[in-house]
C-alpha cells in the first residue's frame, strides 16, 4: 500500500510556497499547521482563521525577531481581506476541478451543509489561493474532479493544489502536476484522480524543505522625512491624518512633502490647512505648519476635505484664498462621510449607503435609495497612492500605536493607501509593544520616520 | 422595557452592573434575533448562554460564527446546547456546526435535517461587513465575494471599478450576548488575543448588548488607550465567577 503523506509533510510542503515579505491568510483546518512549519524569523505575516496576525512562524524559535501577534477583530480581518490585503491564501479544500472551483472542507464533511467559513472572501480576494487537501476521501472518491460535486465556495480562484500524494498547478483549465509524494509515479496519482491531468516536463518528487529564511527582515525605517516621500510622483493622491488643531498632523512628513515638491497633489485630509490661520496654541508670533505649506507652494491641485475653510471669513487660509483665484479644486465631504469613505477604501468595499447628507446639496447627482424605510445616499470609497500619517510609536516591523485624540484619521487612512508613510517620537524593538496595545498592524505600515528631536511643528 | 432596568445604582454615579446572567437577560424575548460573540468557543458568553437555555424564551434567531466544541477542552459549549434545544428557530453562521463523526449525528445536525431548526450559511467576511453596516448606521455595502455563485442568491450585483460586486443590506439584531475580558461599570471593554473575535461589532449591532466579564473595574480603572468597545455601546455588564 503507497504512503500517503501525513499533515505535517502537507503543511510543510505547503510552506514552501510562502515568500519572504507576504501576508499569508490560512483557512481553518489543517492549512492551520503552516505556522508551525516556517522558522519565526521569517518575514513573513500570517492571517489566522479566528483573527490573529502574527509575525513570522512559530517553528524554530532560535531566532532573534520575537513571535508578535497582533489580535484583530472578525471586522478587521474582513477588511484586510476585502481589502486586498492577503498576498497568500491557504484553504482546506473539499475538492477542486479543473476550472480552479473548489468547496471549503466542510462540504465533504457534512453532506448538504456547505459551510464557508472565510474560505469565499479568502479565495475571491487574495492574490493567490493554494489549496490544501487529501486528494481523495477516506472511501477512495476522488477529490480532484472535472466538475462540482457540491456548491462550489470559489470560482476559477484555485492556482496551486497541494495533497498527499502530488502538488499541482492549474491554469485556463488544466491540471498539472509537478511533484508526486515519494514512491508514487504520475500513473499511480492519475489512477486515484477524476480528473484529466498533465504531468510536468521536469515532473520531480516532492521535498519538504522549509522556505528560504530571509536574513533581515524588510527596512521600514527611513532616515529622513524627505528620504522616505522622495518617490510620490507628481498627480498622487494623498492621505494625510490629522483633524483641526495642531496636534496629530505629521508635520515633519508634510515639511518633507514640501521640500520634495510633487505637484498637482490631490489630497484628502479632515482640513485643507485650518491651524495656520486660527492659531490653536501657536505660541505668539510663530506660524503653525498644516497643509497650507503645501497649498502656499502650489503643489495641491485639489482637496478632499468636510472643514477645508477658516470659521472666520476675516482670516481665509491658504486653501481657501486659492480656491477663490481658481487654483484649486475642492470636494466637501461630511466627517462622517470621509471616514467610511477612507474605511471602505482600505476594508475593500466599493460603495456603501449612509444616511448622512440625504437632502441636501451633498446628495445631488448622487443615488438615494430607501432600505426598511429609511433613506440613504449611496458614496463611493476613496482610496490613496500615498498615506502621510502621525503616531506614538512603532516598532521596525512597522506595529503602531497612537496617542489619545492623535488618534483621529490614522488607523483607516493607514490601510487605504497603496504605500503608509508614518511619523513617530519613538522606534522601538519588536516585542516592546504588547498586542492589545497595538492598533495599526505592521502589514499596513511601508516607511517609518523618526520625528527629529528638534523638529518644530511652528515655522 | 429600559435597556437598562434592573442595574444596580451605586451611590458612586451610573454604573451597568447587573447582578446575575440570569437578571441581565431581562426583556429578551420570543421571536428576537440574538447575536452571539465567540469563536470556536473562544471568547464565547458562557453564563449568558446558559441563563438563556433556561430562560423558557423560544424561536430566536441566533447570529454567530458556530455552535462548536470550545477547543481543546471539547465537551458542549453553550451555544452546541442551545442549538440542540428547542430554543433556536434559525441560526445564521459561517460555520454553523461540526460533524465530528460521520456516522453519527450531532443533535444540532439532527434537527436541522428534520427542518426544525432553519441554517443559513453565510460567508464570515459578509456577515462581519453587515454587522458593522448595523452597527455603523449604514443601510448596506458592496462586496465583491460570492458573485456567481450561490451567495449572490438574488442579490443586486453592481460594477465598480469594472469588476462586479454583491450588495448587502445591514443586519441589526435585538439582542447581543457578548464576552470581554474586562469592564469598567460603564461598560468600557477590553478583550483577550484571540477572544476578541466576533465581540466588538456585535456589541454595536445590536438594540440591547450586555457583556459577560472575568473582571469589573470602577471607572477610570481601564486604559484609555487600550478600551476597544467603548461603554456607548454596551448596555449590560455581568461578571462571571
Amino acid at each position: 500500500m503507497l504512503e500517503r503523506l501525513d499533515f505535517e509533510a502537507m503543511t510543510r510542503r505547503a510552506a514552501k510556497e510562502i515568500a519572504s515579505g507576504q501576508v499569508v491568510a490560512l483557512g481553518p483546518g489543517i492549512a492551520e499547521g503552516v505556522t508551525g512549519q516556517v522558522p519565526s524569523g521569517f518575514d513573513v505575516w500570517f492571517l489566522t482563521p479566528a483573527g490573529t496576525l502574527a509575525y513570522g512562524g512559530s517553528g524554530n524559535r532560535r531566532e532573534t525577531v520575537s513571535w508578535v501577534s497582533v489580535p484583530l477583530s472578525t471586522v478587521d480581518t474582513a477588511a484586510v481581506v476585502h481589502g486586498g490585503h492577503v498576498d497568500t491564501a491557504i484553504i482546506e479544500a473539499a475538492w477542486v476541478n479543473t476550472q480552479g472551483d473548489f468547496a471549503h472542507w466542510t462540504s465533504g464533511a457534512t453532506p448538504g451543509l456547505n459551510a464557508p467559513g472565510s474560505a469565499v472572501e479568502l479565495a475571491a480576494c487574495s492574490g493567490r489561493v493554494i489549496a490544501l487537501m487529501r486528494h481523495t476521501r477516506a472511501d477512495g472518491t476522488p477529490n480532484i474532479l472535472e466538475a462540482s460535486p457540491s456548491p462550489a465556495d470559489g470560482h476559477a480562484c484555485i492556482s496551486v493544489v497541494v495533497t498527499d500524494v502530488s502538488v499541482m498547478t492549474i491554469e485556463h483549465g488544466q491540471i498539472t502536476v509537478l511533484e508526486t509524494a515519494p514512491g508514487w509515479t504520475f500513473d499511480e496519482v492519475v489512477a486515484i484522480t477524476g480528473a484529466t491531468i498533465s504531468p510536468a516536463a521536469n515532473l520531480v518528487e516532492m521535498t519538504m524543505d522549509a522556505p528560504i529564511a530571509r536574513a533581515q527582515p524588510r527596512q521600514k525605517v527611513y532616515a529622513t522625512g524627505l528620504e522616505a516621500v522622495r518617490d510620490i510622483p507628481n498627480g498622487a493622491m494623498v492621505n494625510i491624518d490629522g483633524f483641526a488643531g495642531p496636534g496629530g498632523m505629521p508635520h515633519y512628513l508634510m515639511v518633507s512633502l514640501r521640500d520634495h515638491g510633487a505637484k498637482d497633489l490631490t489630497i484628502i485630509s479632515n482640513t485643507a490647512g485650518i491651524t495656520r490661520v486660527v492659531n490653536f496654541g501657536t505660541p505668539p508670533g510663530r506660524q503653525a505648519i498644516d497643509h497650507s505649506i503645501l497649498v502656499e507652494n502650489r503643489q495641491v491641485k485639489k482637496a478632499i476635505s468636510s472643514y477645508p475653510v477658516s470659521p472666520s471669513p476675516s482670516t481665509p487660509t491658504a486653501f481657501e484664498l486659492a480656491f477663490q483665484r481658481g487654483d484649486v479644486e475642492l470636494e466637501v465631504v461630511p466627517q462622517g462621510t470621509l471616514a467610511e469613505r477612507i474605511r471602505a477604501g482600505g476594508a475593500g468595499v466599493p460603495a456603501f449607503y449612509t444616511p448622512t447628507g440625504v437632502g441636501t446639496l451633498l446628495a445631488d447627482g448622487k443615488e438615494t435609495r430607501t432600505i426598511d424605510g429609511k433613506e440613504y445616499v449611496l458614496e463611493q470609497s476613496l482610496k490613496a497612492n500615498y498615506c502621510l500619517i502621525r503616531a506614538l510609536k512603532a516598532d521596525t516591523l512597522g506595529n503602531v500605536v497612537y496617542k489619545g485624540t492623535s488618534r483621529n484619521f490614522n488607523p483607516i487612512m493607514a490601510t487605504s493607501a497603496e504605500v503608509t508613510i508614518v511619523e513617530v517620537d519613538e522606534i522601538v524593538e519588536p516585542g516592546e509593544l504588547g498586542p492589545e496595545d497595538i492598533v495599526t498592524p505592521g502589514i499596513f505600515i511601508d516607511r517609518i520616520v523618526l520625528r527629529p528631536a528638534d523638529f518644530s511643528p511652528y515655522d | 422595557m429600559s435597556q437598562n432596568a434592573g442595574a444596580s445604582q451605586g451611590s458612586k454615579g451610573p454604573t451597568k452592573v447587573f447582578p446575575s446572567p440570569e437578571a441581565a437577560l431581562d426583556g429578551l424575548a420570543d421571536g428576537h434575533v440574538v447575536l452571539v460573540g465567540g469563536f470556536d468557543g473562544l471568547g464565547s458568553p458562557e453564563a449568558l448562554l446558559k441563563a438563556l437555555s433556561a430562560r423558557g424564551v423560544g424561536n430566536l434567531t441566533c447570529i454567530c460564527q458556530g455552535a462548536w466544541a470550545p477547543r481543546p477542552q471539547g465537551g458542549d459549549s453553550g451555544l452546541v446546547q442551545l442549538a440542540a434545544s428547542g430554543l433556536l428557530s434559525k441560526l445564521m453562521a459561517p460555520l454553523p456546526f461540526q460533524t465530528v463523526d460521520s456516522s453519527e449525528r450531532v443533535p444540532i445536525e439532527e434537527r436541522w435535517r428534520s427542518g426544525l431548526l432553519e441554517i443559513e450559511t453565510v460567508p464570515q467576511g459578509i456577515l462581519a461587513e453587515r454587522l458593522r453596516a448595523g452597527g455603523s448606521g449604514l443601510g448596506g455595502i458592496f462586496l465583491p465575494t460570492g458573485v456567481g455563485g450561490r451567495f449572490q442568491d438574488g442579490r443586486e450585483v453592481r460594477q465598480f471599478n469594472g469588476q462586479d460586486h454583491i450588495f448587502h443590506p445591514a443586519i441589526h439584531a435585538d439582542f447581543a450576548l457578548i464576552r470581554a475580558a474586562a469592564a469598567d461599570v460603564v461598560g468600557n471593554l477590553v478583550f483577550d488575543g484571540a477572544h476578541r473575535n466576533w465581540n466588538p461589532v456585535m456589541a454595536m449591532a445590536a438594540t440591547v448588548s450586555i457583556a459577560e466579564v472575568d473582571e469589573i473595574r470602577k471607572l477610570g480603572g481601564l486604559d484609555p488607550e487600550l478600551v476597544i468597545s467603548p461603554g456607548i455601546f454596551v448596555n449590560r455588564v455581568v461578571q462571571t465567577l
